[in-house]
């Protein structure tokens, strides 16, 4: 009975909830079933019931946290502010811990282990495993994994002038280093020393999501010995973005790099392009929205890129990526992917930006051959490059 | 076979939720008390409603409707153990008629969701309680539910024609009808309320309302609650009814603009958050009376809001007002008396000081425009002693309402939590009255039982003993 594990949800977190249920109409899950254990409430009565010692830790109580997509929608939706993150990544270690399988390992094999291994990541044929693990089926991918792509270790731009430090990630990395070259030549034009220090690692989210709060540890003591001195993190994956605002030592020097180009452009170091009449529906990432609270700076990146923005599925449900979810719950992941690639439709775009890796490829999943899914960063810059229209790709 | 076997072959085991901690889980809504609950269901049709209803009374197992469990009055908690039937799939809307201005629902829909789908239609559900974006209408119809609209449209029994239900008995009826006034009892206004004691209700016929033309939302900021409540007098003795006239104090104020970070004035002692709606002339001149109004009261602050995107946030501010309270205290205990709009000032000041007389700790807002007043106690409920203190400053909250002439419920309704207090405001053969019509609809005391009437209300037969 109770938490074994040595970040468990705590007790002052649980009773900030007032069980007002008003987070219940934002959360996927509960909107799909209609039902309260699938609902931000009722986890957090569950998780409460384990704290006082009234329940287990035994397998229903897992199915209940499994079954959340950590979309952080309701963090966002309640009033008295509760931490819902933080609790139920607590909540999920305990479920790892306590409840062992033979799929619990083999995760936690592919997220710890792989995700750390980076130069091996290089290659490919790790990450390529890994990914289909995750279930993103080669659809969502967008580019052939080449050791010269990537960030790692890598400095460009200005000798002098402010230094940002790129965050690169690991999938990201491998298979998004287009995305890592637009954040490069948009920080450039802005003015700004980019440095990708190779000592970096994953940023443990996924990890941390799915319960291995050890092996998150260790990579975050890892990204801290090599970010500690940077002036500013910069993220373009807003799942690792929201992950690293969090850590107690460098947190607070993580940016999106959609908030530092938006910035930009307001104070005039990056120009407001001229406008090309072309529409781009903007998706809003939970990671991005929930998780960090940036909802207005991809619409301004764009906006200045030259389109007409229209938003895709404004304060709607998790696109259903969420990390390893769509693994377990194939079914729910599914849906929720369906609904948002319509919601897309609807807008008449058939450019569509999302600021986070795991939401394009789900877009790309249930988007048919017509629609082009690209990061704000990478639009931006292409407009800036003068390289005509990204929908014409 | 079992209750939970013969539910599972109906529903299939996925819509039947009966291990230990779903238990848990479904025992409590967004009130204080916790049940005990056999098992919880999800039909999809009024069918499986009506087939889950028949097995439970083979079993004499006591049901209770529940819809979103946002009621703050226990209502939708089973106190002897009984069995929950949700219904919040059951969520369609179906046959709007864009003439008559009606739509049938189903009764798990929920509230906001109703609003925003007839939004390109230029249309809305009126009631609007600030838990619209999670309660259900299934629920609304059960607690009357009001809202900070409520105050020129009327609550929900002012915008339900008719209402399809399964009795106790597992029948369907239907009470209203399509064609408005109806002759004979009108059942209709029985069952809207009556918190799920007399039948569950499958389908509703509600009333669309057209949206206004325009709206103006203004924030003004008092530097008392006397003040605050001397200007909502002043807006209705010079004969405007704006859309909504409510008031926060200032502790709530604070609460609030910590979540919204709407710029609500956190120094004011006292907030009005005031609405009016018309056409372009008829919302001008309603913004002026409001404005000169609050001028000669006092106000040290005026802002008026005419864009959607200022007024949502405003509103957000107000219908998260409950929810922010946690950031004082884990548990709240919510009133929800009417007190007839002269008594305002002289209720609030009594009710301030009952509260720093048990030495609890008070959060204000309420409905100003028609007296619903909702003092809130923060507290936490884990302290020992606690809940006692917190109910019995209650009792006295309630009494000195009802003497200025108010009534114990505004709109949260009766449920369990607020039962014991119905003596205060009903006589013996009101309440037995009550019971029987109580009965009329259900002979074995199957429905929702418990709530609302306090034991022994039917008192000219077997004195109490009635489930
Ligand atoms: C933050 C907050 C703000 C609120 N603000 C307001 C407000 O401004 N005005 C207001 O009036 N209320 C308010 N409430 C109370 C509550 O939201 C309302 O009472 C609402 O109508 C309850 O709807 P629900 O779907 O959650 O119903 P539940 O809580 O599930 O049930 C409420 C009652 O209705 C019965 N019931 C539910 N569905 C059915 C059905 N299909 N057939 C028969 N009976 C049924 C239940 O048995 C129960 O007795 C607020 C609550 C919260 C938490
Ligand atoms: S909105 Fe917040 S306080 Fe209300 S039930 Fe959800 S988590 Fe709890
Ligand atoms: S994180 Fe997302 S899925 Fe999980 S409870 Fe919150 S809203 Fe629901």
């Amino acid at each position: 009975m109770g938490w074994i594990t040595v970040l468990p949800p705590e007790r002052v977190d649980l009773d900030s909830c007032v069980t007002c249920g008003l987070c219940l109409p934002v959360c996927p899950t509960y909107r799909l079933t209609g039902d309260e254990t699938a609902s931000p409430r009722g986890r957090l009565a569950a998780i409460d019931a384990v704290d006082q010692g009234i329940a287990p830790v035994d397998e229903r109580f897992g199915e209940i946290i499994d079954f959340c997509l950590q979309c952080r929608a309701c963090e966002t939706a309640c009033p008295s502010l509760v931490p819902f993150g933080r609790i139920i990544e607590g909540a999920t270690a305990e479920v790892r811990a306590q409840t062992p399988s033979v799929e619990g390992r083999l995760r936690r094999f592919g997220v710890t282990t792989a995700l750390r291994t980076i130069p091996l990541l290089r290659s490919g044929a790790i990450a390529l495993g890994l990914l289909q693990r995750l279930g993103l089926a080669s659809r969502g991918l967008r580019t052939i994994p080449l050791p010269e792509r990537s960030a790692r270790g890598g400095s460009w731009g200005p000798g002098e002038g402010p230094v940002a430090t790129l965050f690169i990630g690991c999938v990201a990395d491998a298979w998004f280093s287009d995305i890592h070259q637009a954040t490069i030549e948009v920080l450039v034009a802005a003015g700004y020393r980019v440095e990708a220090p190779s000592s970096q690692t994953c940023c443990g989210a996924l990890a941390a999501h799915d319960g291995f709060i050890d092996g998150a540890e260790k990579m975050a003591e890892q990204n801290r010995a090599a970010l500690r001195d940077a002036e500013v993190v910069v993220v373009d994956v807003a799942g690792c973005g929201a992950h690293l605002k969090d850590d107690p030592e460098f947190g607070h020097k993580v940016l999106d790099v959609t908030q530092v180009v938006a910035e930009a452009i307001d104070d005039g170091r990056l120009p407001v392009l001229e406008g090309n009449g072309e529409l781009v529906a903007v998706q809003d990432p939970c990671h991005l929205e929930h998780g960090q609270g940036i909802i207005e700076q991809p619409r301004t990146v764009l906006w200045a890129a030259g389109y007409d923005v229209v938003d895709a599925d404004r304060g709607g449900l998790c696109c259903g990526a969420a990390g390893t979810y769509l693994v377990d719950h194939p079914d729910t992941s599914s849906e929720l992917g369906r609904r948002k690639a319509t919601a897309v439709a609807n807008t008449g775009a058939t450019l569509v930006a999302s600021a986070n890796a795991g939401c394009e490829m789900q877009l790309r999943r249930f988007l048919d051959d017509g629609y082009v899914v690209r990061h704000p960063v990478e639009i931006y810059a292409s407009s800036l490059a003068g390289e005509g229209h990204m929908s014409d790709d | 076979m079992t209750l939970i076997d013969e539910l599972i072959a109906l529903l299939g085991p996925e819509r039947v939720r009966h291990h230990p901690l779903d238990l848990l889980v479904f025992s409590k809504d967004a009130g204080v008390t916790t049940g005990d609950v056999v098992a919880a269901v999800l039909p999809e049709t009024a069918q499986e409603v009506a087939a889950v209803v028949r097995i439970a009374r083979r079993y004499e197992t006591p049901i209770v409707p529940r819809g979103a469990g946002t009621g703050l009055a226990g209502g939708a908690v089973p106190v002897s153990p009984g069995l929950l039937v949700v219904l919040t799939r059951l969520n369609e809307i179906h046959d709007v008629d864009e003439v008559g201005l009606t739509a049938w629902v189903g009764p798990g829909l929920i509230n906001l969701d109703l609003s925003e789908r007839l939004e390109p239609l230029g249309l809305h559900f009126a009631p609007d309680p600030s838990s619209q974006q999670a309660c259900t209408i299934g629920g609304n119809v059960g607690t009357n539910a009001g809202g900070p609209h409520c105050l020129a449209d009327g609550t929900t029994v002012a915008h339900i024609y008719a209402a399809e239900m399964v009795t106790a008995t597992g029948e369907m009826v239907t009470v209203g009808s399509e064609a408005p006034d109806q002759p004979g009892l009108d059942l209709r206004a029985v069952v809207v309320g009556s918190e799920g004691t007399l039948g569950i209700v499958t389908r509703v016929l509600v009333r669309l309302t057209q949206n206004a033309p325009d709206v103006a939302t203004l924030l003004i900021g008092f530097p008392t609650i006397e003040a605050a409540a001397a200007a909502v007098s002043g807006v209705i003795a010079s004969g405007l009814i704006p859309a909504a006239l409510e008031i926060m104090d200032q502790p709530m104020v604070k609460a609030v603009e910590n979540f919204v970070h709407a710029g609500y004035p956190t120094a004011a002692g006292a907030v009005l958050l005031a609405e009016v709606t018309g056409t372009a002339d008829t919302v001008a001149s309603g913004v002026d009376v409001i404005r000169s109004v609050s001028e000669t009261n006092d106000a040290i602050e005026i802002r008026v809001a005419t864009d959607a995107d200022e007024r949502a946030l405003l509103w957000k501010g107000r219908k998260g007002a409950f929810g922010a309270v946690a950031q004082a205290a884990p548990d709240y205990y919510l009133h929800d008396t009417v007190v007839p709009r002269t008594a305002l000032v002289e209720v609030m000041t009594k009710i301030y000081e009952i509260g720093d007389r048990y030495e609890l700790q008070m959060l204000n807002v309420f409905h100003a425009g028609d007296g619903n007043l909702h003092p809130l106690v923060a507290f936490d409920a884990k302290e020992p002693g606690m809940l006692d203190r917190v109910q019995e400053a209650a009792t006295e909250m309630v009494r000195v309402s009802i003497d200025a002439g108010g009534s114990l419920s505004g709109e949260h309704g009766i449920g369990l939590e607020k039962r014991g207090l119905m003596n205060l405001v009903f006589s013996d053969i009101d309440l037995d009255a009550q019971a029987r019509v109580r009965e009329a609809f259900d002979d074995a005391g199957m429905m929702n039982p418990h709530k609302v009437l306090p034991e022994g209300s039917r008192c000219f037969d077997a004195k109490g003993v009635r489930l």
